[in-house]
């Protein structure tokens, strides 16, 4: 075999590099990296300071083997034909061990894994490969522990997830308990309201069959007079007390049934035109706002992400509310608006919703009331309007399942402004017919 | 015209309701005989000519007033069974429940009831349905089993 020359051509797309051979094994021996140069048949010709330290051997242990001394076991019968494959390919330099992990061999037997580029050196017709291998246990180690973390962490984000999921799902469905306790317990009792109905209607029209023989002239005056005093005084009046009672509590009924069936319905999950909506709803409140002398201002609202029947329920509740709580000592306005894109109640920044907003001059509610507001079966001002005190708390439900919130700002003998949130129409999702999930039922 | 042969069959647990009912049909001018049942198995019992009713008259037309809420079987129950049986498949059912729940109501009609009818809170509707109740069997066809 040709000695191995006093110059080394390198290639490269820089000019060739000349440099005298003291001068090459000073640079191959500054290397912390191994640098083995082999020959064709794979015999070993260089072998640098850098290879003693990461192998083990010393130059003159290993300068005329094979390569495949340095690979582990496993790897070597393979070898000879993947070093062919490169010195025949077009590649002049390969990146070993991109794809898997490569492994070295020590002297002691025992492997490490490497990273190991090899390079072609043509000179004068011979092909020279060299390798520089360099040893990734650190490397590797540190790969690892950060995939180890970033496993760990996924772990947890999982958990943590599913935990929150599962929250949400109990919440859901103490939600769906409640409501169908609510719900069922409104039904059983109308069971027997229906009794309680009867029965005294029909009382009262015994009442009243028993005032017309009452009238026969042939009971004695006297006994007539007791009678009719026992059956008005007594009876009639006892059976209206009744019935009142009876009313009242059948609409307390009703009006809990509402709220249950508030929680219960399908919503659909559409583009809704809120404009038209509001303009439905003050057209409606016609009667109410004229006998009262009020104006009902509506600005510009910007299209929802909801159910079209639920949005109006809504803003028929608020603008009938701030029409019956209206001051009579000051001319109503009752205005209805949007700020979009603007804070929520904690001042936080909304971006997915827009506010809605019914502002009155009217009554006011009293701090001290403001956080009973939304409980079923609160009223402030009975003497008002009727009602059982429903109203807001259906509305909240309703804008809990549409995704939006509700919150309230007033001054005691001022008036009072209902915000109220609800998602926007955004252009990344197609209008669809989807429906807003129930809460999750069990059976 | 109106057919006095039919007997009306009321199905009903609570007796507050199956006497208001009976009253308010005697008021409504029925004049019909009203046989009055506490629980689905006893409506089954007498459609079927079972039990208690193995010597009823086989051939009378019946009317079924049938609340869905009973103990044993309800409403729902009784109607099922009644639908499923060619003899008794064409029997006029009346549903009468306090529940307006639109989906009940969409159920029974499926299943097959012909009327609907809710006991309302208020009286007076009540009264009032059980008024158009006693017009509904002057127009209504009695199945020809006779």
């Amino acid at each position: 075999m040709e000695p191995h020359s006093q110059e080394y051509s390198v290639a490269s797309p820089l000019p060739s590099l000349r440099v005298s051979p003291e001068r090459l094994a000073e640079i191959l021996d500054i290397a912390e990296d191994a640098i083995i140069t082999v020959t064709l048949s794979r015999e070993i010709i260089l072998f640098n300071r850098g290879a003693t330290k990461i192998f083990g051997y010393t130059p003159a242990e290993v300068l005329g083997r094979t390569l495949e001394d340095l690979l582990p076991v496993a790897f070597r019968a393979a070898h000879p034909s993947q070093v062919d494959g490169f010195a025949r390919g077009p590649d002049v330099s390969r990146v070993m061990g991109d794809r898997r992990v490569v492994f070295g061999r020590r002297k002691d037997g025992s492997e490490f894994p490497a990273e190991i580029t090899i390079s072609r050196l043509e000179r004068g017709g011979e092909t020279l490969l060299t390798a520089i291998v360099r040893d990734a246990t650190a490397r590797k180690q540190y790969e690892d522990a950060i995939l180890r973390m970033n496993q760990e962490l996924e772990e947890r984000v999982k958990l943590r997830t599913a935990e929150l999921a599962d929250r949400n799902l109990q919440l859901a469905q103490k939600n769906e308990e409640n409501e169908m306790f609510v719900y069922s317990v409104s039904h059983d009792l109308r069971s027997p309201l229906v009794n309680l109905e009867g029965f005294s209607d029909e009382l009262r029209l015994g009442s009243r069959d028993l005032d017309k023989l009452l009238q026969d002239d042939q009971i004695p005056t006297e006994i007539r007079k007791k009678a009719t005093e026992l059956l008005q005084g007594s009876m009639v009046e006892s059976i209206d007390f009744i019935r009142t009672a009876v009313s009242r509590l059948s609409r307390i009924i009703d009006a809990l049934l509402r709220l249950s069936r508030s929680g219960r319905v399908v919503y659909r999950s559409q583009e809704v035109d809120v404009n038209a909506i509001v303009k439905r709803v003050v057209e409606a409140l016609r009667a109410t706002s004229s006998e009262k002398q009020a104006e009902v201002i509506v600005g510009a609202l910007p299209p929802a992400r909801g159910d079209a029947t639920a949005v109006e329920q809504v803003f028929a509740n608020l603008i009938g509310n701030a029409l019956n709580y209206l001051d009579p000592a000051r001319p109503g306005r009752v205005e209805v608006g949007c700020r979009q894109g603007c804070s929520g109640p904690d001042g936080e920044i909304e971006l997915e919703r827009n506010t809605y907003y019914v502002k009155d001059n009217g009554l006011g509610i009293p701090a001290a009331h403001q956080d009973k507001l939304f409980r079923a079966l609160q009223r402030l001002h009975p003497e008002k309007a009727p009602g059982e005190g429903i109203g807001l708390a259906i509305v909240r439900r309703i804008l809990e399942r549409l995704g939006g919130k509700i919150w309230v700002e007033s001054v005691a003998g001022q008036g009072t402004v209902f915000f109220f949130s609800l998602p926007i129409v955004s252009n990344d999702r197609p209008e669809s017919s989807e429906e807003i999930p129930l809460p999750q039922r069990s059976s | 015209m109106k057919d006095e042969s039919i007997v009306i069959l009321l199905a009903e647990d609570d007796d507050g309701h199956a006497e208001l009912i009976q009253r308010n049909l005697k008021r409504a001018g029925v004049a019909n005989e009203i046989v009055r049942v506490c629980d689905g198995q006893e409506a089954l019992d007498f459609m079927q000519q079972k039990g208690a009713y193995t010597d009823r008259a086989p051939q009378t037309p019946v009317l079924l007033l049938l609340d869905i809420n009973m103990p044993k079987v309800d409403g729902i129950g009784v109607l099922q069974a009644l639908k499923a049986d060619p003899k008794s498949v064409k029997v006029p059912v009346i549903m009468l429940t306090t529940t307006d729940d639109p989906r009940e109501v969409e159920r029974c009609y499926q299943l097959g009831c012909n009327v609907y009818i809710t006991k309302p809170v208020q009286y007076q509707e009540f009264v009032d349905a059980l008024t158009r109740l006693g017009m509904f069997l002057e127009i209504i066809k009695f199945p020809a089993n006779k």
